[in-house]
């Protein structure tokens, strides 16, 4: 007995809160057991107004039926929690959730046995104990035509019959039940179907096919999941290296889907046609070209150069296919594709990952319950990544005491210049970087018209450039980092993110002066065919870099090892550098992009040597790495490689082809658009021609209306720019909405701590005062109902019982006026334990009303 | 594993795929997963729904989960009967919560049921304890678990009953932008 009175007192928060929970349940589940007739007409009228009740958790439930009348039936299930209950109940249903049907079916067949466990279940946690026979199973679902409480599940059913095919299986796929459930669901969702469009007949055809349409869909999914040959290769990385290693492998398959994607387009509408139309090449093959890009394949398909400008026709008179628009034309949309791609994966990844980033609280709790690797089986790596949890559990602890570092003045002036000065020698070495660069391809240029002696010479001199780019883009980012170390930042974080910027810093700025290069001096010069040339000079940077990468892992990483395990023990294994060879392949992806005009397979060069830095880099990750010490915030990196993918790379490298198309004067002599002031002319000759047609007068008047107008891209800016305004209003709002609902929550929660320790101590100055008297009261209470309650018999109960009968009177507490004049309570010493009970439901229903409201806004 | 119409009925494949997030390919590995676990068990035939079910020790040796600290709380978090063992359609409901595809409601749900050790729907004291000494290798003392737990708790109950419901975990999980990516098991 005094073991329940005592954990009360121990633990009174989590004592009461949990008593109130069963409280709101009870009141909504008691009646199967004091009625024992549970098909009644008035029970179903009971339960549908129940159930709209529930949704809110008014005051109302417990007052309804707080009548001296049903004191004893209704106080039953609301004392039984303390023995019996120890599921709480207090787990709140999302909204989609509500429509699961409560358990009734079992209630109904064991109501004394199971009733309490199973009833008191919330059904949404409900795979604990859930019917455990197949007939009871059967049984309860040949009730449901009368039993209803299944209501619900008829509405859910019927809501889930009107949506559309996709929106439905969406929905039942979220559903947290048990499969048999969803299947059970699912199968009645579709005999609603059928009923319905058996009154509308045309509407089932139009389902079916949208069905079948669906089918089709999966199969070809299935094939092309079929066509995955790395994903048994992303399983074994994300076993030994955990998810953020993976993210690396992620991002370079995504690329390589991308360059594979973007070689079919040229391959298919550029290169297949000009097969067609190609000239003999009588160029020798020495094998050295394969480096230079020179030589032999200047007369290939892979330079804009050897592209014809007619037009391709087999048949004489028949079809024929302008090579000038079909080049322009496949640049052009495999852009306009690239930037929707990019845009909507970004967009998708911003939406999952960055969901608030308001405040970025709960480290130590997010770190317990979230940041487990669930991907990794690796036994090796789960010790590690246990020993890294415990290391950064332990830091956090020492943390604890220390708080934040305050610096004096002096030290705060003496970092601030360390920052600014390791920010100049950054800088400055980029815009060395750059100035040599550009200095070593103009002197190279020159020396290119002027000609060389012999060819060998010729060669090696085309490969100084490329080299030289690569070399520097590898080594000063070991610089910068070693920067980094001198700079001593507060936290990892920063460190890695300045690291990086300063790395995009410096290879934006080389590839920008590169293009600079090629725009300005290489495309005036007096050379034959510069597209050629440019696209040659990518070809190297493309090459060469991917040989850097390959040397890379073996310099990095493999000698690395060997140095880490003989030579110098306690430099140990390597680590993979994520933020590192991410940039590579961004740098990597802008060479194929600015190419794609010069060099239309490009992105298939690119492809081959993804796929080979993909193995390469796997292999030397199993051989030589071990597991991230640090714990990346994986998710933000990967969103922020996306987007640095986009924001310089991919905008810069739009300017440049935008440049070249509308500005610059393709060459004389050779490619598919000689003879015209700018690749852009071929699409004004095409609309000229086609101006003499009346067929397709539609496209002339959307090119000079649209397309080219200003009126109509003003007219379209100017509404995307309110539409972004509007938006950005309601962004604002909405985090506003949320700061107040969160501070609503807390102070719901300070409320409803301050109104428990009030009735615990109203409750302890009250026993103490009248122990003797209560007791009497307590024996006649409990008489009221022994027999109605054989399966919840507590031993606490009794005790319980006389606590709550002291409780009559609570005249100074805010809410116990309210009580006594809204309910018909007899007043005094009556002996209700209802009273403390109607006290806490009053709390709770404040506290409650404060919350529905609040959680709103954090319920999805 | 033979012919595909031998192990499932369309109509039954239809219905997993309709209610999971996996495709057809992707159930029969997963039954070609689940039967290679107990061949003389399980049979290969499942047109007829039969009602077989693995015990717990079978399904935590998977490869996948052998060395999860969590595996028998995720085991046993899915089970149908709530004592851990698994029926085939647990076991594709399982996968199914833990695949890419499934969005960050459906995997908060099951991970706190997870963490939710005593299952009183609540992530109290005692289960961030036992949560700590899982992931840490019972490596830290009585006092650093005591203190790690009580900031935890701090940190991350909003309604301040001294223990997390579901609603703070929830609301945990949606500043944790890692947590959808790394409560995934690839099969």
């Amino acid at each position: 007995m005094s073991y329940h009175y005592n954990e009360t007192f121990e633990n009174p928060d989590y004592h009461f809160s949990e008593t109130l929970e069963i409280d709101r349940r009870g009141s909504s589940q008691r009646n199967p057991f004091s009625y024992q007739t549970p098909h009644d007409s008035s029970q179903s009228d009971y339960y549908g107004e129940r159930r709209g009740r529930e949704q809110n958790y008014p005051v109302a439930i417990p007052m309804a039926s707080l009548g001296p009348g049903s004191d004893c039936s209704q106080d039953l299930p609301s004392t039984s929690p303390y023995g019996n209950f120890t599921g709480n109940l207090s787990f709140e249903p999302e909204p989609e959730l509500t429509y699961t049907p409560h358990s009734t079916s079992h209630m109904l067949d064991y109501p004394y046995t199971h009733g309490i466990s199973s009833g008191s279940e919330d059904s949404f946690i409900r795979r604990r104990n859930r019917r455990p026979p197949d007939d009871i199973f059967m049984t309860s679902s040949s009730m449901l035509e009368t039993d209803p409480m299944c209501r619900e599940e008829e509405d859910l059913i019927g809501s889930l019959a009107s949506m559309s095919t996709n929106e439905r299986i969406k929905a039942i796929q979220k559903m947290p039940e048990t499969m048999r459930k969803k299947r059970e669901i699912r199968n009645k969702v579709l005999k609603e179907i059928t009923k319905k469009s058996r009154h509308r007949g045309a509407q089932c055809t139009q389902g079916t096919w949208g069905v079948s349409f669906g089918r089709f869909g999966n199969t070809l999914s299935e094939y092309f999941h079929q066509l995955r040959p790395w994903h048994k290769t992303l399983k074994i990385i994300g076993a030994e290296f955990g998810t953020s290693v993976l993210s690396y492998f992620v991002f370079l398959k995504w690329l390589l889907n991308l360059n594979i994607f973007s070689f079919l387009i040229n391959f298919g509408f550029i290169t297949i046609p000009q097969f067609l139309a190609a000239e003999p090449n009588n160029l020798s093959f020495t094998g050295l070209e394969l480096l230079t890009g020179a030589g032999y394949f200047q007369q290939t398909v892979l330079y804009y150069g050897f592209y014809t400008n007619a037009t391709i026709s087999k048949v004489e008179n028949g079809p024929s296919y302008n090579m000038q628009l079909a080049y322009i034309f496949t640049v052009g949309i495999y852009f306009v594709i690239c930037f929707l791609i990019l845009l909507f994966s970004m967009a998708r990844f911003f939406s999952r990952n960055f969901v608030k980033l308001t405040k970025a609280f709960s480290v130590n709790a997010s770190k317990l319950l979230c940041t487990w690797d669930f991907n990794i089986t690796n036994e090796k790596a789960v010790k590690l990544q246990q020993k890294n949890l415990l290391t950064q559990i332990k830091e956090g602890l020492t943390e604890v005491n220390k708080e934040v570092l305050n610096f004096s003045v002096k030290e705060r002036v003496g970092r601030i210049a360390t920052h600014l000065l390791a920010w100049v020698v950054s800088l400055a070495t980029a815009v060395a970087s750059c100035a040599g660069v550009y200095f070593l391809s103009i002197n190279n240029l020159e020396l290119f018209m002027k000609g060389y002696s012999n060819d060998l010479q010729r060669q090696t001199a085309m490969l100084v450039l490329p080299v030289i780019v690569s070399l520097l883009n590898t080594l000063i980012p070991f610089f910068f980092s070693w920067l980094g170390y001198l700079e001593k930042f507060q936290t990892p974080g920063q460190h890695i993110y300045v690291t990086i910027i300063r790395n995009i810093i410096l290879k934006i700025s080389i590839v920008g002066i590169l293009c600079y290069y090629w725009l300005n001096i290489v495309a005036t010069s007096e050379s034959q065919c510069w597209e050629t040339l440019v696209g040659q000079d990518i070809y190297r940077l493309a090459l060469v870099d991917f040989i850097f990468c390959l040397l890379g892992s073996f310099f990095g990483e493999f000698l690395r090892r060997i140095i880490g395990t003989t030579v110098c023990m306690n430099l140990g294994l390597p680590e993979f550098d994520i933020g590192r060879n991410v940039l590579d392949l961004i740098y990597a992806q802008t060479l194929t992009w600015i190419g794609i005009l010069f060099s239309p397979l490009l992105p298939g060069i690119q492809m081959i040597a993804f796929l080979i830095v993909l193995f390469v880099k796997k292999v030397s990750l199993m051989r030589n790495c071990q597991p991230p010490r640090k714990v990346w915030r994986t998710a933000q990196m990967t969103t922020s490689f996306i987007f640095l993918l986009f924001c310089p790379s991919f905008l810069g490298v739009l300017s440049v082809i935008g440049v070249t198309v509308w500005r610059l004067k393709p060459s004389e002599e050779c490619g598919p658009f000689r003879g015209l002031p700018s690749m852009y002319a071929a699409v004004d000759q095409w609309i000229q021609i086609l101006e003499s047609y009346t067929v397709s007068k539609w496209v002339v008047w959307i090119y000079h209306n649209l397309i080219s107008s200003e009126l109509f891209f003003f007219i379209i800016s100017t509404v995307v720019l309110i539409v972004t305004y509007l938006y950005l209003e309601i962004i604002q709002a909405r985090k506003t909405m949320t700061k107040l609902l969160q501070n609503q929550i807390i102070n719901a929660g300070k409320d409803k701590k301050f109104l428990l320790q009030k009735l615990r101590r109203e409750q302890r100055a009250k026993r103490s005062s009248s122990a003797l008297g209560g007791r009497g009261q307590q024996r006649s209470s409990s008489s009221y109902h022994p027999s109605m309650q054989p399966a919840q018999e507590v031993p606490g109960y009794s005790e319980r019982a006389f606590d709550r009968s002291q409780n009559t009177s609570y005249h100074e507490h805010p809410f116990s006026v309210e009580i006594s004049s809204s309910s018909d309570f007899p007043p005094g010493g009556e002996p209700s334990p209802s009273r403390a009970v109607a006290l806490a439901l009053r709390a709770r229903a404040a506290a409650l009303g404060e919350d529905s409201d609040g959680s709103g806004g954090f319920q999805p | 594993m033979g012919n595909k119409q031998t192990i499932f009925t369309d109509e039954q494949l239809d219905a997993y795929q309709d209610c999971t997030f996996f495709t057809r390919k992707e159930i029969l590995r997963l039954h070609g997963r689940y039967y290679e676990m107990a061949p003389n068990v399980v049979p290969m035939d499942y047109t007829k729904d039969p009602d077989v079910k693995l015990p717990m020790q079978l399904i935590i040796n998977m490869p996948e989960l052998k060395e999860n600290p969590f595996k028998e709380r995720i085991v046993s978090s899915f089970s149908e009967d709530g004592e851990g063992s698994l029926s085939f359609n647990d076991f594709v409901d399982m996968f199914s919560v833990l695949s890419e595809m499934a969005p960050r409601e459906l995997k908060a749900i099951y991970a706190f049921k997870i963490y939710d050790f005593n299952t009183d729907n609540f992530i109290c004291k005692a289960d961030l304890e036992k949560t700590l000494n899982k992931l840490t290798k019972e490596e830290l003392t009585e006092e650093e678990i005591t203190l790690v737990c009580e900031k935890v708790i701090e940190e991350a109950d909003m309604d301040g009953d001294g223990k997390l419901g579901f609603a703070d975990f929830e609301n945990m999980i949606s500043k944790a932008p890692d947590f959808l990516s790394t409560f995934h098991i690839r099969i």
